[in-house]
């Protein structure tokens, strides 16, 4: 029982403003992770299971001439196999139906999907696969974006032209008249390159036979909702005869949404009535996952003498891979978002999402805005250095501010980009350092800035609709639970959910959790992606919250006969005005309950932007809310061994308020260090056609020796964004879209070399290095 | 090599403790300890990561050293004793390890999925050094290993770290 006066005081607001929010909380579902009892889909078992396995194709492109699966089939312990001839041949696919559950004609990428088995063991399963024989009619074949774009180029899709999947095209203002305008044009280069998602738990489903002939799937996803509508699409199925069920997720940074394997395990589980696990082993998941789509990316930059952007003009090439999973969308972000970050006035971008006989690119943290903040912030690092100016001074100058309303019809309602800017040169001693005389020795230090946008939720990537929705249901115990389909995947969202909850009601966080994911009970929840779960998936939370409270307040007015607006209720305590003694809410909801037949309260809140969707020019606003940020790197570059090393990060975002200040720290230190393996090492090696790389010996991956001897500082500003829960906007991809360019940046600045290819690489610096 | 008997079929019979507990097993002799750990005795903490002993999501301490089930054949096991997450702390009642409690007090654990291995190859690590001082640099060599793919490590070393001077100051208090 807590001191009367002290909280009572609290309650009133006169000494915290908010009870839950702002602190270091630990994530709630964190007991269940450091004992081991966290349950994840490959941890999942049951009566009769089967195991799934998939046989994937050698070649990078051939015709299949017959598949033979009578060996296969004798192996003792296996259930079923089949391959295309199995399985209806109609196309589907999240972006363009490109895609069948498995092929009769032919394989396009070295790791398709030719045929699945499901067997009682593993082992048998393994052996049925290795039995098939596939008698296959190699392809020419195409790997780079560029040479598929040629005319003559084997076609992937013979039904196609071309190679091109998705072209994108924004024109705004008029470029080549501000580019004949400018007093400086620079024109650059630059490539980033395919990097693998690394999410420690593989994809995984358990497919399981329902009753009234449904299907239950435990997936390891980031979408349970939208991948439903879609795998109802692959299966033919009524999307509400599908049951998805996400439990804990080993994380995804963009990976887990549509997945081969998920829908073989779902056929295999309708034709043998049996569950059915299909976990992809490591090399699978590299070798037929979803990883970054790779980019060239021209650009072309008009400024006037005092730093004025004037015109920016681009061109992009990205690689699709040899089937559609969100590469377009990904092309089309990289095109036009970060027009958004500055004041630009002429903007021109073209985007070609081209196929290749490779792996299928997809979502991975950052959506292609990643890929052009390292083209477009390490050439202004370059234009600063050719025309003497001040790097930071040079994005005040141009970096949108509060009201502001971008050239494409995006409304700048929060905006923290200057105060961003203005801290992370305060922590980081910035001009001091800048200032240091020559180095002595082969070891040389340097510093390098770069700043970020992003969106939180963005409008055109489920063209049906953008929101989200949510229940709270407080129990006759006092006990609140939410209800969301927004996935938490290991970000912390649901903690997150609950202390938005917990605010929003006056409880205390203890006694509120966010349920697992279950599309039979929880709303329709778009997703983990376009850093939407806080700001839209919260806001949603928060709605049901304002909403339970109401009900609450009247039950509570009702049953203990005082007015409402003489109720308080704060952390998990009611106070009446006229009353020194406060009321544990968990006592009030049970004489609550028992007034009505013990129900529970259920609150309903939905949350509908107010954005649009894009027009035939690309105008409108896409996202509720746009967080921003600045990133210092400070590095040691061996010009000897041409090795690069982080030293210190300064990383300062806008996430307009601070919900837990431990998880968001979190977000931000995984962000930087994974966008430091990709700055710094991390690379799919893809030779004709076949990743020479598919599992963690020779795949650089960041690991503790990798993070910088001195500190990741992280500083969070508050600019309370209108449409966020409590004014909270997202924090997920920012904080991985400036680092390769911040890294880039302080690497020239060490050394004088810049590079414009990922990985920056030992061998790169010293090639930049050599003299003449 | 205690009690290792071979039988028809291959099958060996093996011995060992695991969590404090007394096995005796049939195992096949290409059999992994991990799949030991999670098929035969379902615990379900050490994680597949990988399955070549690069990603250390499926370490366990065996005779006091961290160790990638996903490479260490079962027969390994034989006379052996081993600790898994499970026996880190108790049942239900939440009596959980300092380690474990430092981990989610310094918000060491995001997905959860490294952070059974994690644990363990921190505690072995510790385990190993007691009695010296440990600085963050040498907690990362000791965790290197151990791949994480969503915090970045740096709450992780903290997380260690933060138990270790802890440890310290109890061992001082004693001595």
């Amino acid at each position: 029982m807590p001191g009367k006066r002290n909280v009572l005081k609290k309650g009133k607001g006169e000494i915290m403003k908010f009870s839950n929010l702002g602190k270091e909380t630990p994530i709630l579902d964190g007991l269940e992770k450091v004992t081991g009892r966290a349950r994840y889909v490959p941890d999942l078992k049951m009566e009769g299971m089967l195991y799934g396995k998939v046989l994937r194709s050698p070649y990078p492109h051939a015709r299949l001439l017959n598949i033979d699966t009578t060996r296969a089939a004798r192996v003792s312990g296996v259930k079923d196999i089949i391959t295309g001839k199995d399985v209806s041949q109609h196309r589907f696919g999240p972006m363009v139906p490109d895609w069948v559950i498995l092929p009769d004609d032919k394989v396009r990428f070295h790791g398709d999907e030719v045929a699945a088995v499901a067997a009682s063991s593993e082992e048998a399963a393994a052996e049925a696969v290795s039995l098939i024989e596939v008698e296959f009619e190699e392809l020419p074949a195409v790997y780079d974006p560029a040479l598929a774009l040629e005319e003559g180029a084997p076609l992937l899709y013979e039904e196609k032209d071309n190679n091109i999947a998705v072209t994108f095209n924004v024109h705004s203002g008029d470029v080549d008249e501000a580019l004949a305008g400018s007093d400086i044009i620079f024109e650059e280069t630059y490539e980033t390159n395919q990097v693998y998602q690394a999410h420690m738990e593989p994809m995984a489903a358990v497919a399981v036979p329902g009753d009234y002939e449904r299907l239950i799937m435990w997936l390891s996803t980031q979408i349970p909702s939208m991948s439903r509508l879609r795998y109802a699409e692959a299966l033919q199925m009524c999307a509400e005869n599908i049951r998805i069920i996400k439990p804990h997720v080993g994380g995804g940074f963009g990976a887990k949404f549509e997945c081969k394997s998920h829908i073989l395990a779902a056929v295999l589980t309708r034709r043998t009535g049996l569950p059915v696990r299909m976990v992809n082993n490591r090399e699978e998941d590299f070798r037929a996952g979803n990883p970054r789509v790779p980019m060239k990316i021209w650009v072309k930059l008009g400024l006037s003498r005092d730093g004025t952007f004037l015109a920016k003009d681009t061109r992009i090439i990205a690689g699709n891979g040899a089937r559609t999973v969100y590469a377009p969308a990904i092309t089309s972000t990289a095109c036009y978002r970060i027009d958004s970050l500055y004041k630009f006035k002429n903007v021109r971008s073209t985007g070609y999402t081209v196929y290749t006989n490779t792996i299928p690119t997809s979502c991975f943290r950052g959506f292609g805005n990643a890929q052009m903040h390292f083209a477009m912030e390490s050439a202004l690092d370059t234009i600063c250095h050719q025309y003497d100016m001040d790097p930071i001074k040079l994005r005040q100058h141009n970096g949108v501010t509060p009201g502001f309303t971008s050239i494409h019809g995006w409304e700048i309602k929060s905006c923290a980009l200057k105060e961003c800017l203005d801290k992370a040169v305060q922590e980081s001693n910035w001009y001091e350092k800048k200032k240091a005389p020559e180095q002595k020795g082969p070891v040389k230090k340097g510093i390098g800035v770069a700043i970020c946008n992003h969106v939180s939720g963005n409008r055109p990537f489920y063209k049906p609709f953008d929101g989200s929705s949510a229940l709270v249901r407080l129990t006759p115990e006092g006990k609140a639970i939410v209800f969301t389909g927004e996935a938490d995947i290991g970000q912390g969202m649901n903690t997150a959910f609950a202390l938005i909850a917990a605010e929003a009601v006056g409880l205390d966080v203890k006694n509120v959790r966010t349920a697992a994911v279950d599309t039979d009970i929880s709303p329709f929840g778009l997703g983990s992606f376009a850093t939407r779960g806080s700001t839209i998936g919260g806001r949603a939370v928060y709605e049901a919250a304002i909403n339970l409270k109401k009900q609450l307040l009247e039950h509570i007015s009702r049953v203990y006969e005082k007015e409402t607006d003489q109720i308080t209720i704060n952390n998990g305590y009611i106070y009446f005005d006229d009353q020194e003694e406060p009321v544990p809410v968990a006592e009030a909801m049970q004489t609550i309950s028992y007034t009505l037949g013990g129900t529970s309260l259920v609150g309903q809140g939905v949350f509908v932007p107010d954005t649009v969707l894009p027009d035939e020019n690309k105008y409108g606003n896409v996202s509720p809310a746009y967080p921003f940020g600045c990133h210092i790197a400070e590095v040691e570059v061996d010009t000897e061994t041409g090795k690069t090393r982080l030293l210190n990060y300064w990383a300062v975002h806008d996430v307009g308020r601070v919900i837990n200040k431990q998880t968001l720290e979190g977000q931000v230190e995984g962000g930087v260090i994974m966008g430091v393996g990709w700055a710094l090492g991390e690379d799919m090696v893809v030779k004709e056609g076949v990743l020479l790389n598919p599992n963690f010996h020779d795949y650089f991956l960041p690991t503790a020796m990798d993070v910088p001897e001195g500190h990741i500082y992280s500083y969070f500003l508050e600019s309370e964004d209108p449409n966020g829960p409590f004014g909270a906007k997202g924090i997920g991809e920012p904080s991985l879209n400036p680092v390769p360019a911040a890294i880039a940046n302080a690497v020239f600045d060490a050394v004088g070399v810049r590079v414009k290819t990922l990985p920056i690489t030992p061998e790169k610096i010293l090639e930049g290095l050599e003299p003449g | 090599m205690s009690g290792n008997n071979n039988e028809q079929g291959g099958r060996l019979t093996i011995n060992f403790k695991l969590n404090e507990k007394d096995y005796t097993l049939k195992i096949d002799p290409d059999e992994r300890l991990l799949d030991l750990i999670r098929n035969r005795l379902g615990l379900i903490g050490a994680k597949e990561g990988c399955g070549m002993g690069e990603c250390g999501a499926c370490t366990v301490i065996m005779n006091g050293q961290a160790v990638n089930s996903c490479i260490i054949p079962a027969a390994r096991a034989d006379g052996a004793e081993i600790l898994t997450v499970e026996g880190l702390s108790g049942g239900m009642e939440n009596d959980l390890h300092p380690l474990q409690k430092m981990f989610l007090e310094k918000g060491a654990v995001q997905c959860g999925y490294c952070t059974p291995g994690m644990l363990l190859s921190a505690k072995a690590f510790l385990d190993q050094n007691r009695g010296r001082e440990i600085s963050r640099e040498q907690i990362k060599e000791g965790i290197s290993g151990n791949l994480c793919r969503c915090t970045g490590y740096q709450k992780i070393i903290e997380a260690i770290y933060c138990y270790a001077r802890e440890a310290e100051r109890i061992e001082e208090r004693k001595g």
